[in-house]
């Protein structure tokens, strides 16, 4: 065994290769870019430039690392009258649960690169997908701040609407698959077609979940910063208020990279051969760029919408977007029966 | 949860000191201060009290930019107080100098030239689109729009430097003065002018596509901040807020000054009174103050070029400013202007701002000095709706509102 | 013709389907620009505008047309422009000094109102076309008689492209290269 086995054996250890690899350092460089992207989409729209000045030949793209190092050395400040404990566990535990459903999300069908046995990974995924929001709400109510408490209640307001239709219009694929193992639901779509297409009604209300899970335009309610500063952040900074803005893009990542899987046809068109480089590397990175392409796609959305007011977003969310995912589990309850899929 | 106030009042003698009172608020009330470091609340701060998500109370508390400028204006030279007035609103400073100079051209008695009139209101209507499109643009922050901020911010640009080209500053014209207007259109000024207008028309239309009928904007709008018309009458708002809440009132219309009474213009009024209307009207004025500015222009091009000032102040010029008018289209100011006597006298002026009704009374007890100068600016008087209006909407209608009624704090506080 | 009031009724459009419509005009309307910004930013160190000559920049004193009035120093709204009292030697009277008033300007107070230029009885100010001219410590903005009798410096001409900024009707505004030796 030669020492480059050896390395590839360890990077690409299912579960090293998903948290740390892919969970870590492709998620921080995935932000990283979309931050940039975000910037630059927003600036074209709004006829600015955007970072321009820090390498112009790079379109400014280390701006984004500049900003990165700025709060990684920035002074954290406490308040006397926080809650410590919590106040600086929460961004840190939030971040961490925020990217910890790609690493149960296959990125392949190989069983040899699964990160856990696999049968009811969907579950799994958006059970622990559905615990950060907690971690938030703790650290608006430790900072004992009126702004940060609002930005916490809205927080949890928002919870109460998003939750129900990201599970549902993602278990509306296992609906139409009759499984909850994401494998099946790929290989279902490789034979067929990808869920868009199928069932896009579905896509659609998980699409808005996603949105409001992260706090995207149209419904950047928590942290809006005309009402209450910046939410349940108001009493962060440095690398805590890093942690804590970063935690919102990972884990819109880490949906992103659900959606794709559930809905975009994951891995296909690539069908996964033998050994790292066809069975594990290349299908994983078809489903980065996938997630990449939807987190586009979100940022983009930034440029063209304002804010939803609270109550707005809570009833659009139980009006037309519950709707919305109750008829697309009903519609792949139905494609389940005629047995399209 | 106990929390302890750092530097709160420890003995009973401190509970007296005006400003540091302890006020009682009722049981699961919660008290906000929004401002005066707030990113949503300008040079202001609004006390606000929320049950709940609703506001219960609120309470605008003004005057942190106030700058004494009544005060400074007594105890500087009449044409001195041009430059200073004009910095309360300076996406502005045309419309807001103007009737001070109608004032003191009727203690004067003097009447400018006719050329004079339009050139005045040619600049007061770019300034008021530059200003409803800066108040456009806050208003879309406010609600979290930001390429609306931006393209706002763009387009007054476009505005910005025609005004610039009229006369030579961006923002701080300076321009009118007792007797007349101080430069002459430039040459290539028409077809600029009619080019932006041509442009900004076609921007109004993409504003509507992104902002105004964009379905979350709209929801964000609709029904917000109603002011019935009744109201808006009880509490004497003016300008845009009074004319979405169907007031036909407008300083323009009801006591036409400078050009006012001669260009065709319409005076757009609305019936529903809420931030969607208050946006409307803002759009309709600004394609009402391009067809004025195309009428001016129409009018400045078609009339021979002779100084802009009345004969009083020109007549007795000698060749080189004449010279100097001829080449440069500069009216010279004759060396007195700076100490100029104003005759014994009241008056009392009004002109249309962007954001409504300013007032002057001007009195002169005939020294160079005037001997009080009263300002009543338009958000002076609409910042009473922040009172009235507010309470009863969410926390999240409050940057509506403020954005809607284009509350600007240096106008207000003076 | 004097104005008419009108009034008008916001567009009444509701529903689901106009709503849906409405999104997607906004959002294509977004992918419009994405696609062709249509922007005019001046990226400023590398790019300066060259204003034009009527622009009211910095003020300059043509010593020789001076004559000594005042005039400039009693309009300043801002009390920027002083006169200060100098010896020079007397014509009629060989030997002897008199004493003659000259103006000074500090620019940490002037508001560039340009009421001097126009004050002026013999055109002895005149606006450079360029205000942004920066100082190392505030003693330096205090011009004295000599520094106010020339034009001062103009280091971003030396640095950058000059451009200029036409109206244009479908962009707004058009930057173009501003040509050389053009006022």
């Amino acid at each position: 065994m030669s020492l480059v086995e050896v390395l590839a054996s360890i990077v690409f250890y299912p579960p090293i290769y998903q948290l740390v690899i892919v969970g870590l350092i492709v998620t921080l460089g995935v932000v990283i870019i979309i931050l940039w992207f975000e910037r630059k989409a927003t600036a074209r729209v709004q006829r600015r430039l955007g970072p321009y000045h820090v390498a112009p030949k790079l379109a400014g793209m280390p701006q984004l690392l500049a900003d990165l190092l700025r709060y990684a050395f920035q002074e954290i400040i406490i308040p006397r009258t926080v809650d410590r404990g919590v106040f600086i566990t929460a961004p840190i535990i939030a971040t961490v649960l925020s990217i910890l459903p790609i690493a149960v999300v296959p990125f392949t069908s190989i069983p040899d690169y699964w990160p856990i046995p696999m049968d009811y990974s969907v579950l799994v995924a958006l059970a622990i997908s559905t615990v950060s929001p907690i971690f938030l709400v703790l650290a608006g109510w430790a900072s004992n701040n009126k702004f940060s408490i609002i930005g916490g209640v809205r927080e949890a307001f928002i919870i109460t609407a998003y939750e129900l239709i990201a599970i549902l219009s993602i278990l509306s694929v296992s609906a139409a698959t009759l499984s909850f193992n994401f494998i099946d639901i790929v290989n279902a779509q490789m034979n067929t077609a990808w869920f868009i297409i199928l069932n896009p009604i579905a896509f659609m209300a998980a699409f808005l979940a996603v949105l409001m899970s992260t706090s995207g335009f149209p419904f950047e309610i928590p942290e809006s910063e005309n009402e209450v500063v910046a939410g349940p952040f108001t009493e962060y900074s440095g690398i805590l208020y890093g942690l804590n803005m970063g935690a919102a893009y990972m884990k819109r990542f880490a949906f992103s990279i659900i959606l794709a899987v559930a809905f975009l046809g994951g891995w296909s068109p690539l069908t996964p051969g033998e050994g790292i480089l066809y069975g594990y590397l290349l299908p994983s990175i078809v489903v980065i760029i996938k997630a990449f392409i939807l987190m586009m796609v979100f940022s983009f959305l930034r440029s063209v919408y304002g804010r939803y007011r609270l109550d707005q977003a809570l009833q659009g969310a139980w009006r037309l977007v519950f709707p919305m995912a109750l008829i697309g589990f009903g519609i792949g309850i139905i494609e389940a029966y005629l047995g399209l899929t | 949860m106990s929390v302890s106030v750092i530097g709160g009042p420890k003995r009973e003698s401190d509970l007296k000191i005006p400003g540091t009172e302890v006020r009682k608020i009722e049981k699961d009330l919660y008290e906000v201060f929004i401002g005066p470091q707030h990113p949503g609340s300008g040079h202001m701060r609004i006390i606000i009290r929320v049950d709940g998500d609703v506001i219960v109370e609120a309470d605008p508390d003004m005057g942190y930019v106030h700058r004494t400028m009544e005060k400074l204006g007594e105890i500087r030279q009449y044409i001195k107080n041009i430059p200073l007035f004009e910095r309360m609103a300076i996406q502005d400073a045309c419309n807001v100098t103007v009737p001070y100079v109608l004032a003191l051209e009727k203690i004067l008695d003097i009447e400018p030239p006719q050329r004079a009139k339009y050139l005045r209101s040619l600049l007061c209507e770019i300034n008021r689109i530059a200003a409803h499109l800066y108040g456009f643009g806050i208003f879309g922050v406010f609600i979290g729009h930001s390429t609306m901020y931006m393209w706002a911010f763009a387009d007054r640009e476009v505005m910005v430097e025609l005004a610039e080209k009229l006369t030579g500053a961006r923002l701080t014209h300076s321009y009118p003065i007792p007797g007349g207007a101080r430069r002459d259109m430039p040459q290539d000024f028409p077809q600029a002018a009619r080019k932006a207008a041509r442009y900004m028309r076609r921007r109004l239309e993409e504003y509507r596509k992104i902002f105004l009928d964009n379905p979350v904007m709209k929801a964000r709008m609709e029904g917000v901040g109603y002011i019935p018309k009744k109201l808006a009458a009880e509490l004497g708002v003016v300008g845009p807020v009074a004319r979405a809440s169907g007031i036909k009132y407008d300083a323009r219309y009801n006591d036409p000054y400078d050009a006012y009474d001669e260009v065709d213009f319409e005076i757009p009024v609305f019936e529903e009174g809420d931030a969607l209307a208050r946006a409307w009207v803002k759009v309709e004025e600004i394609k009402q103050s391009l067809r004025i500015i195309e009428q001016a222009v129409d009018w400045l091009e078609s009339h021979t070029s002779e100084a802009p000032i009345h004969d009083k102040f020109w007549a007795k010029s000698p060749p080189l400013w004449k010279k100097v008018f001829e080449k440069e289209g500069r009216v010279k100011l004759l060396p007195m202007m700076a100490t100029m006597k104003i005759p014994p006298g009241k008056a009392f002026a009004r002109g249309e701002t962007a954001r409504g009704e300013i007032v002057y009374y001007v009195e002169s007890t005939g020294d160079s000095i005037p001997y009080r100068v009263r300002i009543v600016s338009p958000s002076a008087r609409n910042a009473i709706v922040f009172k009235y209006v507010v309470p009863g909407h969410r926390v999240m209608d409050l940057p509506t509102i403020y954005g809607s009624i284009d509350y600007f704090p240096p106008e207000a506080d003076r | 013709m004097p104005a008419r009031p009108v009034a008008k009724a916001l567009p009444k459009r509701r529903g689901l389907f106009e709503g849906f419509k409405g999104n997607i005009a906004a959002i294509s309307l977004g992918v419009k620009y994405l696609i062709d910004p249509k922007r005019f930013t001046l990226i400023y160190p590398n790019e300066y505008i060259k204003l034009d000559p009527g622009y009211r920049g910095f003020i300059v004193l043509e010593k020789k047309k001076c004559i000594n009035c005042s005039s400039c120093a009693r309009i300043c709204p801002a009390a920027a422009m002083k006169m200060i009292k100098l010896p020079e030697p007397d014509p009629r009277h060989p030997g002897k000094t008199k004493i003659k008033l000259w103006p000074v300007i500090n620019y940490q107070r002037c508001i560039f109102c340009g009421y001097c230029v126009d004050v002026c009885p013999t055109e002895a100010l005149y606006h450079v076309p360029y205000h942004d001219i920066v100082y190392e410590n505030l003693a330096e903005m205090d011009w004295d008689l000599e520094t106010f009798t020339k034009p001062p410096d103009y280091p971003t001409a030396s640095e950058g492209m000059p451009v200029k900024y036409i109206v244009d009707e479908e962009r707004g505004l058009v930057k173009v290269k501003a040509q050389e030796g053009e006022q």
